[in-house]
């Protein structure tokens, strides 16, 4: 795999305590990529390693298919937004910014060109002006986001970027990372699993400092293999023989008392989609109300599987959903 | 890569010249500077009138309103020489000094005395508010740490210069308009020198302040290590001066090499092989502390 970050057998230790205990992961390039875990995963440890800020015990990390982090080589390339760091407060937006591309090597155009697109994507265009000291708490978040996006970066790591976001600005910064798709390499830590199902290709659950499980995010949430349909309560019956005769290789599962279907497909030829054309047909047919309709599991049901398997100690509160009688 | 280790270094070092700026730190700075200076030398104006008076007065000649005359009198009086001779050791040393104008003189002491406090109080936390703050972060992913100590470094020497040629430039306008017997240019040339002396010492501490603050995280520590660094190497210069008694004077001789109050002497002196081992020694000390904090800082977890 053409990596943009690889990770093999890393390991920090903060005294007794072992950050990274042996974490594996790679990243391929192009990718939005998720770093999921508890509090005191590893997250934003692995970050802070990959870039350099903090020293690692054992292991390698190479960036770009390139080695270790060297700022000659890397700088301006690999770029991070870390997490709870404040911005120099004296300085301007537009001071700090192009403080920030001149140490990437910009040259005075391009850094110029970029200020204003970075600005631009976060909405401080009207305050570059300011100093950040006169910038709310959101704003100076978005500055953060603008820096690492600064001269189009190969390599963006992202540590919890929406924290503090009002939802306007985290669902445009949501549509602007979407859109670094396959251009730039994006990894973002969140603990806002959603967030993340919504943006990322992939994603890896990272749980006591290790990899737990790491997979495209299709294959996590099993996006093609399986679709749930929420019923009308109490309607019709379900044309079961219908449906298990249109689809021979699937299987289904119904609860809640027929309010909620899933029909799981292990055919790798099958498409959710054409699937999802067969099944609503038939039940529409047959007169069933269908309220919505969901392609496979959702990334937090996995993750609470996958580290549950793993032995973590969290212990999910059932789906709202299903608690409901 | 040295190219780029340079071009970041001169970056980072504009942009600490700038932020102080911005923060008020710099003007702050200024104004204790230059409102020192220019007390300092109102001070020394109104006590060398009262020490002409009083000379005047011993002599029988009738007192002199105007301040400064007796003094270029006495600055080129034989017996005058002689006596400073007899206080310095030194017949050189007494015709080097006396090659100074007083207010030039006075400027060198007190620029001498007071640069380390202020050095100390305003630089030894800048490394370090910015490892507390997180605010690193967001540069060393973008450039080396020696290239961003250095341009740290930088910054505040290229700061500390300009205040200093602001104080010297206040003390001459004071004694400009203050002093009768003002000899213009000698004393601009003679303070321009006094304050660039003063700025390769100071640069000793800066060093020492520089070095503190990448060792240590905390702001307020480093700056309570940086005063009481300052205080003990003053302590340590003052002691290697008294002891006489060996082994000790050797000891405290080598220590008294290994810190900026031990070329004091050479950097007031103009002659070049004493101006420029001195010089050279001190800009190497500041250079040595700056780069002990720096061992420290290249390994530590931001």
């Amino acid at each position: 795999m053409n990596c943009a970050l690889e990770f093999k057998g890393v390991v920090k230790t903060y005294g007794s305590r072992r950050a990274l205990d042996g974490l594996d992961l790679a990243v391929p390039r192009g990718a939005i990529f998720g770093l999921v875990g508890s509090n005191g995963a590893g997250k934003t440890t692995a970050l802070a390693v990959s870039v350099g800020l903090l020293r690692r015990d054992a292991g390698t990390v190479s960036l770009l298919g390139e080695g270790m982090f060297d700022p000659e080589r890397h700088a301006g390339r690999v770029t991070l937004l870390p997490q709870d760091s404040r911005l120099p407060l004296h300085a301007r937006v537009e001071d700090l910014l192009w403080f920030y591309g001149r140490l990437q090597g910009l040259s005075e155009g391009t850094l110029r060109e970029s200020i204003d697109e970075v600005l631009e994507w976060v909405h401080l265009r009207d305050r570059r002006r300011s100093p950040v000291r006169t910038l709310s708490h959101g704003m100076m978040r978005r500055l953060t986001i603008a820096q690492a996006f600064l001269g189009r970066p190969e390599l963006v790591l992202l540590d919890e970027p929406m924290s503090g976001l009002d939802p306007r600005e985290a669902a445009r910064i949501r549509a602007i990372l979407k859109r670094r798709h396959d251009t730039q390499t994006v990894v973002i830590s969140s603990h806002d699993l959603h967030e993340l199902e919504t943006l990322c290709d992939a994603a890896a659950f990272i749980e006591a400092g290790r990899l737990v499980r790491q997979d495209s995010m299709d294959s996590l949430t099993r996006r093609s293999r399986r679709v749930t349909y929420f019923l009308e309560p109490a309607g019709r019956p379900l044309p079961m023989a219908e449906l298990q005769q249109a689809l021979p290789g699937a299987t289904w599962e119904q609860a809640l008392e027929g309010a909620e279907l899933t029909v799981k497909f292990f055919d790798e030829t099958a498409r959710a989609a054409e699937t999802n054309a067969r099944v609503l047909e038939i039940l529409l047919r047959h007169g069933v109300g269908v309220l919505e309709i969901r392609r496979g599991s959702n990334l937090e049901s996995e993750y609470f599987f996958a580290t549950d398997a793993h032995g973590s100690s969290v212990t999910p509160l059932p789906p709202a959903r299903a608690a409901t009688p | 890569m040295a190219r780029s280790t340079l071009r970041n270094t001169w970056t980072v070092a504009l942009h600490e010249l700038a932020d102080s700026i911005r923060s008020r730190r710099a003007i702050v700075l200024l104004i204790l500077y230059v409102l020192g200076a220019v007390a300092a030398t109102l001070l020394f104006v109104k006590a060398l009138h009262e020490i002409e008076n009083q000379l005047e007065k011993a002599v029988g000649v009738a007192e002199a309103q105007r301040v400064g005359g007796t003094t270029s009198a006495l600055w080129k009086n034989r017996q005058f020489k002689e006596m400073l001779t007899h206080f310095v050791g030194s017949s050189d040393a007494a015709t080097r000094l006396l090659s100074f104008t007083p207010l030039a003189l006075f400027y060198g002491w007190l620029s001498f005395t007071f640069t380390p406090l202020l050095v100390m109080l305003m630089s030894s936390s800048r490394i370090s508010e910015e490892i507390w703050s997180g605010s690193v972060r967001f540069v060393m992913f973008r450039t080396s740490r020696l290239s961003w100590c250095a341009g740290k470094f930088a910054g505040q020497a290229l700061q500390l210069l300009v205040a200093l040629l602001l104080s010297a430039l206040a003390a001459w306008v004071t004694g400009w308009c203050r002093m009768a017997f003002f000899a213009p240019l000698p004393n601009a040339l003679d303070l321009l020198l006094f304050a660039l002396k003063a700025w390769v010492y100071g640069i000793a501490f800066l060093g020492l302040a520089t070095g503190i603050s990448q060792a240590v995280a905390s702001p307020n520590v480093a700056t309570a290590l940086g005063f009481v660094a300052m205080v003990a190497v003053g302590i340590l210069s003052s002691v290697a001066g008294w002891v006489t008694m060996q082994p000790w004077r050797t000891i405290l001789d080598t220590v008294d090499m290994l810190l900026p109050g031990g070329h004091q002497m050479d950097l007031w002196l103009t002659d070049v092989p004493h101006a420029l081992p001195g010089t050279l020694f001190v800009l190497c000390l500041g250079a040595a502390y700056a780069l002990a904090g720096y061992v420290s800082f290249s390994r530590r977890n931001l």
